[in-house]
């Protein structure tokens, strides 16, 4: 066997595969590899374990309430715990999706390991694509460690599968989406992570008081005076900008409902393509500043 | 022609060489070509001229040594001619292809940037697998590739460590091996020994000859003036951004100096003949090496000697060295600069 391929080396399959397969052999190989570097980040790891001890927290806490004997109202407990959990993964799955996102490219550009990549007959779009797939599977694996943990120790707590709580992280994973997307735009154009990682709180922050700017914009420019109309104007830009993210959050439902009720009134395919739609806007920003970067 | 048909066989590893190439005069087809290529970086300060009209033709397989002081626009050019950074003025081709960025140029281009650095969570066998999958190999055909190459920079015995844990040396084999990895037609590597020992210096020297045998072109950028001399066709000085001088080795190391071989009766001997302007090069045991510069004549030079007892034992013709050329070279570009200044 050896023989046969001693003598033709260059079978054709072997050795000059179809642009598509060039194309996605080394799209894949850049997001396997991103991914396996992120996973080892020290701020990465770190988040994770946090995250994971608050909702093990959580729930040892009730138990113990439960146990203390004290007559309290279960109900309650379970909304703690709930509340506790959804927090921990909003807080440390964004910081880990703004971290991550920030620091790829830059780092990248930094250790000058693009210098070989990019050298290579790799597009920039694909190096791009393969970097944003990479930080996506990142951000997948650790909603669903974080998810995974809760949805464990929910369903221990009410004997229910809490499927509401699989519509929960699901939506949450989009809205990550969005900020990741836009973090990694404002990574393109950086030299270092500082500048995407106070992009991506911005954005995340924001995006999550749309509603808030909307009541800005209205209220403003009563009075004609300068700043109150510029500031009138600044909130009605980014009011129809921004993102709103507050819809991708299914807390409330998550603390009131069953937990295997279905989730009531959110659009959910809507919100995919909505989360979609905004995603592919800031990467297309990323690339368009990316592609004539001088490195 | 000849050079035509040399291409042929290995050109399937990777694409073959492009459209048709018309060979120059002499015979020789370029295949790298810079014409009136120009880049100023624009920083908060100030502008810097890295680069300034520089024309430049590497041709197919040779070994093109790209000389320069350090910030004379070295590692500049190499970057353009990568696609990695943009020209402020000029064009380049590579191939025929104007589309420096194009990836079927690149397919042909295996690089080692200066001073680089590797995924260090990786091991040695595991970069480069990860460096062949983006030139499209794969599969038992990369498998076979990743042990040529590991064999040819002499780190087999160290494939399965992790790059974090290399060396500096480890890492520019490594790096080596990366730029080798499909096999390319064209190979450009900036600094390619730095940080090696002698050994391995040597063996990578074997290993560059032995590829331009194969009628692959090597563009080396680098500082090691007696390795240059030693492997390299042609080479080319850059100065200030500017091209100082091009040209074939054999062309543009003049032979005028002598170099006679004597046996000296005394130090104060050879004190003498330094007064006419003869240079003692080494002296051992009574032995030397006497240079003779151009401006002294031989026979003028021989008198002396027997005149001051002092006997020959051999006569012949000293070629320049490459380091006495660049410095020569780069000595009277800083004339000119601060002349141009004045
Ligand atoms: N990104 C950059 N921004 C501003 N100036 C730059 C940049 N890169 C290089 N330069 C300047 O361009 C000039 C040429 O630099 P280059 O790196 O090409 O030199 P080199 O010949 O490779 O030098 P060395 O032998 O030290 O490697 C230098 O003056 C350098 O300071
Ligand atoms: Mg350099």
């Amino acid at each position: 066997m050896t023989d046969e391929s001693v003598k033709k080396p260059q079978s054709t399959s072997d050795k000059l595969p179809g642009v598509v397969s060039v194309f996605t052999l080394g799209l894949g190989a850049i997001a396997v590899y991103t991914w396996r570097e992120g996973m080892r980040k020290k701020t990465m790891i770190g988040f994770l374990v946090l995250s994971l001890l608050v909702i093990f927290g959580a729930w040892f806490l009730t138990a113990f309430l439960q146990t203390g004997g004290a007559q309290v109202d279960t109900e309650l407990d379970t909304k703690l715990v709930k509340d506790i959990c959804v927090t921990a993964i909003s807080i440390f799955g964004v910081l880990i999706t703004i971290f991550i996102s920030a620091s790829v490219v830059p780092g990248e550009v930094e250790n000058r390991i693009i210098y070989t990549v990019l050298s290579k007959p790799v597009r920039r779009f694909q190096y791009l694509m393969g970097k944003f797939l990479g930080v996506q599977l990142i951000i997948i694996i650790n909603l669903a460690l974080m998810g995974g943990l809760f949805f464990v120790n929910l369903y221990i707590q009410e004997g229910i599968l809490p499927t509401l709580l699989l519509w929960t992280i699901f939506l949450t994973y989009f809205e990550f989406l969005i900020v990741s997307a836009f973090t990694f735009a404002i990574g393109c154009a950086a030299s270092s992570a500082v500048l995407p990682v106070i992009g991506g709180l911005f954005i995340y922050i924001t995006g999550n008081l749309t509603e808030y700017l909307g009541d800005v914009a209205r209220r403003a420019g009563q009075t004609e005076a300068f700043l109150d109309v510029a500031i009138g104007w600044l909130a009605t830009g980014l009011y129809n900008v921004l993102p709103n993210l507050q819809n991708f959050s299914l807390r409330n439902q998550l603390l009131y409902l069953q937990p295997n009720d279905p989730p009531a009134d959110a659009m959910i395919p809507q919100m995919v393509v909505y989360g979609l739609l905004y995603a592919a806007a800031g990467y297309v920003i990323g690339y368009i500043i990316f592609r004539r970067k001088e490195l | 022609m000849t050079q035509e048909t040399l291409n042929e066989e290995p050109a399937a590893e990777t694409q073959p060489l492009g459209e048709a190439r018309t060979p120059d005069p002499d015979g020789r087809i370029p295949v790298i070509e810079t014409y009136g290529l120009t880049k100023t970086y624009e920083t908060k300060t100030e502008d810097v001229h890295a680069l300034r009209d520089l024309n430049l033709t590497v041709y197919q397989g040779e070994i093109f040594g790209y000389l320069g002081p350090n910030g004379s626009g070295k590692t500049t050019t190499i970057k353009l001619l990568l696609g990695l950074i943009f020209p402020t003025d000029g064009s380049m081709a590579i191939m025929d292809s104007e589309s420096i960025g194009s990836i079927h140029v690149r397919r042909n281009i295996g690089y080692l940037p200066e001073g680089a650095y590797y995924p260090d969570f990786l091991k040695g066998e595991e970069v480069l697998r990860f460096y062949g999958k983006l030139y499209g190999l794969r599969g038992r055909a990369l498998e076979r590739r990743i042990d040529e190459v590991l064999e040819m920079v002499g780190m087999t015995g160290a494939r399965r460590r992790l790059v974090g844990g290399y060396s500096k040396g480890m890492r520019q084999r490594i790096g080596l091996a990366q730029a080798m990895i499909s096999d390319p037609q064209i190979l450009i590597l900036d600094e390619p020994t730095t940080g090696l020992d002698p050994i391995a210096r040597k063996e990578i020297r074997d290993v560059l000859v032995k590829l331009r045998d194969e009628g692959k072109t090597l563009l080396i950028s680098s500082h090691e003036l007696l390795e240059v001399e030693m492997i390299c066709d042609r080479v080319g000085i850059l100065h200030n951004g500017m091209l100082q001088t091009i040209g074939a080795l054999d062309d543009l190391l003049v032979q005028r100096d002598i170099t006679l071989e004597v046996e000296v009766p005394s130090e104060s001997a050879v004190h003498e003949l330094s007064r006419f302007g003869i240079i003692s090069e080494d002296m051992v045991d009574g032995k030397a090496l006497l240079r003779v510069p151009a401006n002294v004549s031989l026979y003028e030079a021989i008198e002396q000697c027997q005149h001051n007892n002092v006997s020959l034992l051999s006569v012949r013709p000293r070629r320049e060295t490459l380091e006495e050329l660049f410095v020569r070279v780069v000595g009277a570009a800083e004339e000119n600069k601060e002349i141009n200044q004045v």
